[in-house]
């Protein structure tokens, strides 16, 4: 029984230590990949960068109907942005995985020692890598066209740390449905969801400035709550609806923080469980 | 006589070529839609994505139709009929180069090769499904849309004429789509381009109005294609018929697909030419 114990709790360590080399190893080639094949990576990292570009441009008469919390589109649709664009980096992760499903090399990957969760926690680490190089590109580009930060140096932190929240959605959305179609067919899917789930939400419009069934939908929706921590360092603070000025708040940061935990454990459970069916 | 039947045989031939050659784009396009209507998984996203959208920004943005520089309409709705027509042939078009490159991935395309199929049916054929599909889609915004309040102020014309559009935009973005499958024979990468082409629409006049834009924008969206496409068809759902409006719903797609289906036909060369 004791040796039984002991056991255990040296074999512990020991797979933690396993895991983490097989994970670091598959993120280095998640990394790789954006050298090998950057037709498949940079559309996703200049979509978010024109995005911003082009919203801000193209709906800059938004910030004019009254109750806007920003003078600057700018502002307001940068943060909204960088965190497209870190959705995408991890849901690309989700189109990595279906090629190697598609050319079989996932199948030898799970013919090798390498601990189960190493298979997603490799391209989760990949994502974080990719979804912070694409923020820091497309705030640097949202700086350069005029945002301008209110919220001192936590607004930034407030807005990476969306970045890497959603990036981790994202990338076990991605990885779930990859395992789930094994082919191309989940990357309409993985694309398409994300939009849905990020455009019910505040990324257009403040609640205030809705109309109809958007305002019920999105006040329920937790990218509502993540797109709202991450802009607050860059819009003025609402309370009930009401201006009262730029900053960081814990009032608009708490929402945000359990949006993040709670999607990022659903869509890792959801992640591994289609690759457990996979082994089934 | 004897140069006379020679000709005529080459003629024969010629003709005989020609025939197969149509009969191969026809039996190619129909395989293109047959795969576009037996996968409603691939073509569901392109019809229910742009009304999203539309729903989406006739909530959002309601409210900005009172700023000044919008023209007068009913709601946010009616604007976006022929935006949700642009961007539902653009999600269609990238399914369809998309579909081109898996068959490149496969090994079906060099199985056409290796047969006695004329090499640019192989192209036209999918185009023309991608034109095909663009017109249903168009067909389908537009049916969907009355319903909810959009007038089309043209009347059946021009709804015919909206639909046209949608089949020329689909041949003109299939050409740009086919080009990429061609080039990269990666269905990830043609995948990878639907971001840029559905950010291109910003800009242009496909959501705000020109008027209601500054600066750099404004002078894009006056020099890019799609507003004045967008705005052709705008044009004859809020305003009504116009030869103006006709002219640039479907000369504009005619134009850019002078652009694309020649960058088609050099990416095909080129494949061919590695193979």
């Amino acid at each position: 029984m004791t040796s039984t114990s002991t056991s255990t709790f040296a074999h512990a360590p020991a797979t933690r230590a396993t895991t983490s080399r097989a994970a670091s190893g598959l993120m280095m080639r998640g990394l790789r990949t954006i050298t090998r094949l950057p037709s498949a990576f940079f559309p996703a990292m200049l979509m978010p960068i024109f995005q911003s570009v082009a919203f801000s441009g193209t709906f800059f008469a938004i910030t004019h109907v009254p109750g806007f919390p920003t003078d600057r589109s700018i502002n307001w649709f940068m943060p909204l942005g960088v965190l497209m664009g870190s959705a995408f980096a991890g849901v690309g992760l989700g189109f990595s995985l279906i090629r190697d499903l598609e050319t079989g090399f996932f199948d030898r990957l799970r013919m090798s020692p390498a601990p189960r969760n190493s298979l997603i926690l490799g391209p989760m680490y990949a994502a974080w890598f990719r979804s912070l190089f694409v923020a820091v590109v497309v705030a640097g580009v949202g700086f350069a066209l005029g945002a301008r930060l209110t919220g001192g140096v936590l607004g930034m932190v407030m807005l990476f740390g969306g970045a890497m929240g959603i990036a981790t959605v994202a990338t076990g959305w991605g990885l779930g449905l990859a395992f789930i179609f094994q082919d191309m067919r989940g990357a309409a899917i993985m694309q398409l969801g994300l939009f849905i789930s990020m455009f019910l939400s505040t990324a257009q419009a403040p609640l205030s400035v809705m109309t109809g069934w958007l305002h019920g939908v999105a006040s329920l929706n937790p990218i509502t709550n993540i797109l709202r921590m991450s802009r607050q360092g860059f819009v003025n603070h609402t309370v009930n609806g009401h201006t009262v000025g730029p900053g960081v708040t814990w009032h608009d940061t708490w929402g945000g923080l359990i949006a993040i935990v709670g999607l990022s454990v659903a869509a890792v459970i959801f992640a591994r469980r289609g690759l457990n069916k996979l082994d089934a | 006589m004897s140069t006379g039947t020679i000709a005529t045989r080459t003629e024969f031939a010629h003709s005989a070529e020609t025939s197969h050659a149509w009969a191969q784009t026809m039996a190619m396009s129909k395989r293109s839609i047959i795969a576009i209507v037996r996968q409603p998984a691939l073509i569901i996203p392109s019809l229910i994505f742009p009304l999203f959208f539309a729903a989406l920004g006739a909530s959002s943005f309601n409210r900005a139709t009172q700023l000044p520089g919008f023209p007068k309409v009913d709601s946010f709705l009616a604007l976006t009929l022929a935006a949700s027509v642009l961007q539902g042939v653009i999600f269609g078009s990238v399914t369809g180069g998309a579909a081109l490159a898996v068959d490149i991935e496969t090994g079906f395309f060099d199985r056409l090769l290796a047969s006695p199929t004329s090499r640019v049916s192989i192209l036209i054929g999918r185009l023309a499904g991608n034109a095909l599909f663009g017109s249903v889609e168009a067909l389908f915004f537009t049916l969907v849309m009355i319903p909810f309040g959009v007038n089309i102020r043209s009347g059946p014309a021009g709804i015919a004429v909206i639909t046209l559009a949608g089949g020329l935009i689909g041949l003109s973005i299939g050409g740009f789509m086919a080009a990429m499958a061609l080039r990269t024979g990666s269905a990830e990468a043609v995948q990878g381009v639907f971001p840029l082409l559905f950010v291109s629409m910003f800009f242009s006049s496909a959501f705000f109005p020109r008027e209601t834009m500054q600066g750099i924008y404004r002078t894009i969206a006056n020099y890019n294609p799609l507003s004045h496409l967008y705005e052709g068809m705008r044009d004859l759902v809020i305003t009504g018929w116009s030869f103006d409006a006709v002219l640039k719903s479907l000369l504009i797609p005619v134009g850019i697909g002078f652009a694309s289906i020649p960058l088609a036909l050099l990416a095909l060369r080129r494949r061919l030419r590695a193979v």
